[in-house]
């Protein structure tokens, strides 16, 4: 599949991005810089966030209190700011696994219908 | 503003920064490691990331602060668009700080007179008593009396329903002893006076209950003015002697005057413009055995009770059971909330100017929304820019609306600072008669209203030009290009649509204006029964008693009539509008038993010197004026009286007539005079019919006002006066000399103070309108220069270019006109209250603003249509 970063970025569901940086941030706490790479090699570098949306989205979700940031140092020596899920993100990520989940279902029942 | 950004969220702002680069080193790293060389992958990056500002600013949204970032941004902006334009900058912020400063002069008047809470404990229970006569109602509560001091004594123990009762009159009295004889005004109080209301007592005491006794009661309460001036702020104040009509009195105390009962009219009563001394109330066993309705009783209401209850109580008390007998009448008790008593009268008044002054700033508000709307419109190719770099439109909006609030803003502050100065003004010429004047202050109220004003004014301004702006094709606009520096033919005709209100606006208040300025003359020039011009008052309250009375104004008044320039001189006990002597029944000489009563008339009565018509130029109608030989049972009556007493019988048969004063046991009295009626109130109110007898006892006035005719101005007579009168005593007060037109115009000051205000309004915005229309033509002239060059160069005269650009200007000043002309016809009957002698729809007034309105408008249409027809066409034809 011939790949190109914007059209990529086109298919991202509206308001999955959000579910995507809470569920990778769910993993361990990593900065914006290796969320983007993390969801890249995760998805087999099918997905891919602009990164002109990943921080604002960020900036949303820690101050709706489902991420919580923290300086810290990382092994190249540098100065990063690490996500942490925070319990009532993991609530909000479990919520919307559940009805991403009911969607997809839901979907696939009808794209599978015969006739 | 910077340095507050960089305390209240520098650090935000760093981390921010740190992380998002921090993102695109590794990012860059990666891709150099990946084989790339640095400046490929600085630009992939770059690509990639986009534009990092517009991230930061889509971060800055997410935070809770985004508000107060974007209201700064704004800010900034409009600052520095409004300094781009100075000479517009200037002259809207002049405009509004006009509208704004008008309104806040007339609040801080309305604060301090309607709003601001009276200086009196519990002062939103404290009620006036007043009582109507069920048989004797008369129209609008003019026949409505005040109260007893039966009433005072019975109440204070049997009204259970009121936690306290207290009771004033008005006082005056000669002062002397202590340096020059003066005349002071004051209030004859009941002892709980001063802590019925509050009312702080130091140094000294309030009155003692024993003090009410008649002998026990020769103790005053001072005011703090009263003792800084004439007692220059003597320490020792208390237990000094100071002399009320000869008779030492001990000061007891000084209260401060503002915190105490302010002087002027109150219901029927005039208290003098300063309330310097307070003396107990002592009635007399004459004085209890009489009935006179001279005290005003003030009622406090128990905390649990409502007025209406407290009503019922008192009317009880007021008919007792078995009231009902002939010539008896049912008493009908009312009670109104001090307030009311208070400022009443000048509430309707205040509040007409304060819409006066609403419609002045509205119509400021139109221009400047006509001017804001060209600019947005000039300035459209630089919104559509903003559009097209991802400003979203309501960015656009705010920025508008935050351009306009800013001029308000700015015009509102120059209004508060302008408004000290209003305000001096004001309290200094107001007229006495509206209360707490002298208190009206700019103060936080005030100007927290000031602020809400020029908001919203800013809101209102902007509204039109940033809706306009927000529904614009971003397209559009670009494509228009440098041709929208002209604006589009919407805005133009929004314009129009605003120049049309403006003008209804501002002829709505021209015809308020107009209707109270025709009144105004109407009330100037009213025939009152008496003369104005060249009639000099002195108000003489001699120190001999009884008898000699009557031979000091004998004597006095023939010394003044042999100065030269005078031609003829009298006394009265009531001048017309100041004094007043008290009213009676006055029963026909046949009539034996009181229980006609109801049937019979009340009439002012007043005593006068024989010289007293000749010199007040009163109209003789029937018989004579009295003569040095009359005896006290003659009378002259009034026009009114005579026909109230004698109905249908031609005046001429009235003299001979006999009458009754007072009850059919008083002597009987023989009218030798009829007059022609005399307005003694003010004119706009209602004529009480008059009967006069003459100045001999047993009937000795104390009060009485010399009234002296001249050939010339009354002024340069006063020194040859003044030297007779301290000739005939020399330990009399003088007090001011006035003539007869400054004590008339005493009753037309509050009429004139709205007038004079509403007229000025109305002139300011009519000049606000007359800029309005200038402005809109000269846009359009503007706006179609390349049209009319080519119309010019095509053939069309001059002439023809003049009517054309003229007739759309004028035709919608026209519409404008009829418009607000109907809206003045609608709302003139708010104002037929405060009207005289002319109706709502008065033709002189509305004619007038009519002519007045369409020649302003024609002037201001013709200027630049004149411009437009002296065009080069050559010149027009290359404009741009």
């Amino acid at each position: 599949m011939p790949r190109h970063e914007t059209e990529t970025d086109a298919e991202l569901l509206q308001g999955t991005l959000d579910m995507l940086i809470l569920k990778i941030c769910a993993l361990e706490p990593l900065h914006g810089y290796g969320i983007v790479q993390r969801l890249h090699q995760i998805s087999k570098e099918s997905l891919n966030i602009r990164q002109g949306s990943l921080y604002p989205a960020l900036y949303r979700l820690e101050r709706k209190r489902w991420l919580k940031a923290n300086w810290r140092t990382t092994d190249g020596g540098r100065d990063a700011k690490y996500y942490n899920l925070t319990k009532a993100g993991r609530e909000q990520l479990e919520r919307e696994q559940e009805s991403w989940k009911r969607l997809c279902d839901a979907i696939s029942l009808v794209l599978e219908t015969n006739e | 503003m910077n340095w507050l950004r960089w305390i209240r969220h520098g650090k935000w702002e760093r981390e921010m920064d740190s992380e998002m680069r921090f993102h695109v080193e590794s990012q860059i790293r990666d891709y150099i490691r990946q084989g790339m060389n640095r400046s490929d992958a600085e630009r992939r990056v770059r690509r990639e990331f986009g534009a990092p500002e517009l991230a930061k600013d889509e971060c800055r949204d997410q935070m809770p602060f985004a508000g107060v970032d974007h209201l700064r941004g704004d800010l900034r902006i409009a600052i520095r668009s409004l300094s781009k334009n100075p000479g517009f900058t200037l002259a809207a912020i002049l405009t509004l700080a006009l509208g704004i400063g008008a309104n806040t002069a007339i609040f801080s008047v309305i604060y301090a007179v309607l709003l601001k809470p009276l200086p009196y404990r519990d002062a939103d229970r404290i009620f006036v008593s007043q009582v109507e006569l069920a048989d004797r109602r008369g129209p609008e509560n003019s026949g409505r009396l005040a109260g007893t001091i039966q009433q005072y004594l019975e109440w204070r123990t049997e009204a259970t329903l009121f936690s306290g009762i207290a009771t004033m009159r008005p006082g005056r009295w000669n002062v002397a002893g202590d340096g020059e004889p003066e005349r002071i005004d004051g209030a004859v109080v009941s002892s709980n006076f001063f802590s019925f209301l509050g009312a702080p007592v130091a140094p000294g005491r309030e009155f003692l209950p024993e003090e009410e006794m008649p002998g026990k009661d020769k103790v005053v309460i001072i005011s703090d003015s009263l003792w800084h001036r004439r007692f220059a702020s003597d320490p020792n104040i208390l237990g000094r002697r100071i002399n009320l009509q000869g008779e030492p009195h001990e000061i007891v105390g000084v209260a401060p005057a503002s915190k105490v009962m302010p002087g002027g009219p109150i219901l029927y009563f005039h208290f003098g413009p300063r309330i310097d001394i307070w003396k107990p109330v002592a009635p007399t066993t004459q004085d209890l055995q009489g009935e006179s309705w001279d005290q005003i009783l003030l009622l406090r209401l128990k905390g649990v009770e409502n007025s209406e209850s407290g009503r019922d109580q008192l009317r009880t008390l007021l008919n007792p059971p078995g009231w009902q007998r002939p010539g008896r009448s049912e008493l009908i008790p009312y009670l109104v909330p001090l307030r009311e008593v208070i400022s009443g009268n000048v509430r309707l008044r205040l509040l007409l100017l304060l819409g006066a002054s609403q419609l002045l700033l509205l119509i400021a508000c139109t221009n400047i929304a006509g001017l804001l709307l060209s600019r947005t419109a000039s300035r459209s190719s630089e919104f559509a820019i903003r559009i097209a770099l991802g400003a979203t439109r309501s960015r656009v909006l705010t920025h508008l609306l935050a351009e306009s609030t800013l001029l308000a803003l700015i015009g509102g502050g120059i209004a508060s600072v302008f408004s000290f100065a209003a305000v001096r003004l004001l309290t200094d010429r107001g007229p006495a008669a509206i209360p707490f004047l002298s208190q009206v202050r700019v103060n936080v109220p005030v100007l927290l209203f000031t602020m809400l004003m020029s908001i919203i004014t800013g809101l209102m301004c902007g509204a039109v030009p940033a809706w306009k702006a927000y529904r614009r094709d971003a397209a559009a606009g670009l494509q228009e290009g440098g041709r929208a520096a002209l604006g589009g033919s919407r805005a133009a005709a929004i314009r129009q649509v605003l120049m049309g209100v403006q003008i209804a606006l501002a002829t709505a208040l021209l015809a308020s204006a107009a209707l109270l300025l025709h009144s105004f003359v109407k009330v100037v020039g009213a025939d009152r029964g008496y003369d104005i011009e060249r009639v000099m008052t002195v108000p003489l309250f001699p120190t001999v008693q009884g008898a000699q009375r009557v031979e000091f104004f004998g004597t006095l008044t023939d010394n003044i009539r042999s100065l030269p320039g005078v031609i003829a001189a009298g006394a009265i006990s009531g001048i017309p509008v100041r004094g007043d002597s008290g009213s009676q029944v006055v029963y026909l000489g046949d009539d034996v038993n009181n229980t006609v009563m109801l049937q019979r008339p009340i009439a002012g009565f007043r005593n006068t010197t024989p010289g007293y018509f000749a010199a007040s130029g009163s109209t003789l109608v029937a018989g004579r004026f009295f003569t040095e030989h009359d005896p006290v049972t003659t009378a002259v009556v009034s026009e009114s009286l005579a026909s109230l007493l004698w109905p249908g019988e031609p005046l001429n048969k009235i003299p001979g007539h006999t009458i009754h004063q007072g009850s059919v046991q008083s002597p009987l009295v023989s009218v030798v005079g009829v007059i022609r009626d005399v307005r003694h109130g003010a004119v706009d109110k209602s004529l009480l019919p008059q009967i006069y007898r003459p100045y001999l006892p047993p009937r000795i006035f104390s009060d009485m006002t010399l009234v002296i005719k001249t050939s010339a101005a009354p002024s340069a007579l006063v020194p040859a006066v003044r030297a007779v009168i301290r000739k005939a005593d020399a330990n009399i007060p003088i007090p001011a000399i006035q003539t007869m037109q400054e004590v008339v115009s005493s009753t037309v000051a509050e009429r004139q103070f709205q007038m004079t205000l509403t007229v000025l309004f109305a002139i300011l915005a009519l000049l606000l309108a007359a800029i309005g229309v200038y402005g809109v033509v000269s846009y359009a002239v503007a706006s179609q220069t390349r049209d009319i060059g080519l119309r010019i160069a095509i053939g069309s005269t001059r002439q023809e270019i003049l009517r054309r650009m003229m007739s759309k200007g004028m035709l919608v000043v026209f519409i404008g006109l009829i418009a607000g002309l109907a809206a003045a016809l609608a709302a003139a009957t708010g104002l037929r209250s405060l009207l005289y002698g002319i109706s709502p729809y008065d033709p002189v007034a509305l004619l007038g603003v009519a002519i007045v309105l369409l020649s302003t408008a024609f002037c201001a249409c013709y200027l630049p249509a004149r411009r437009a027809s002296r065009l080069d066409p050559m010149i027009a034809l290359r404009h741009e």
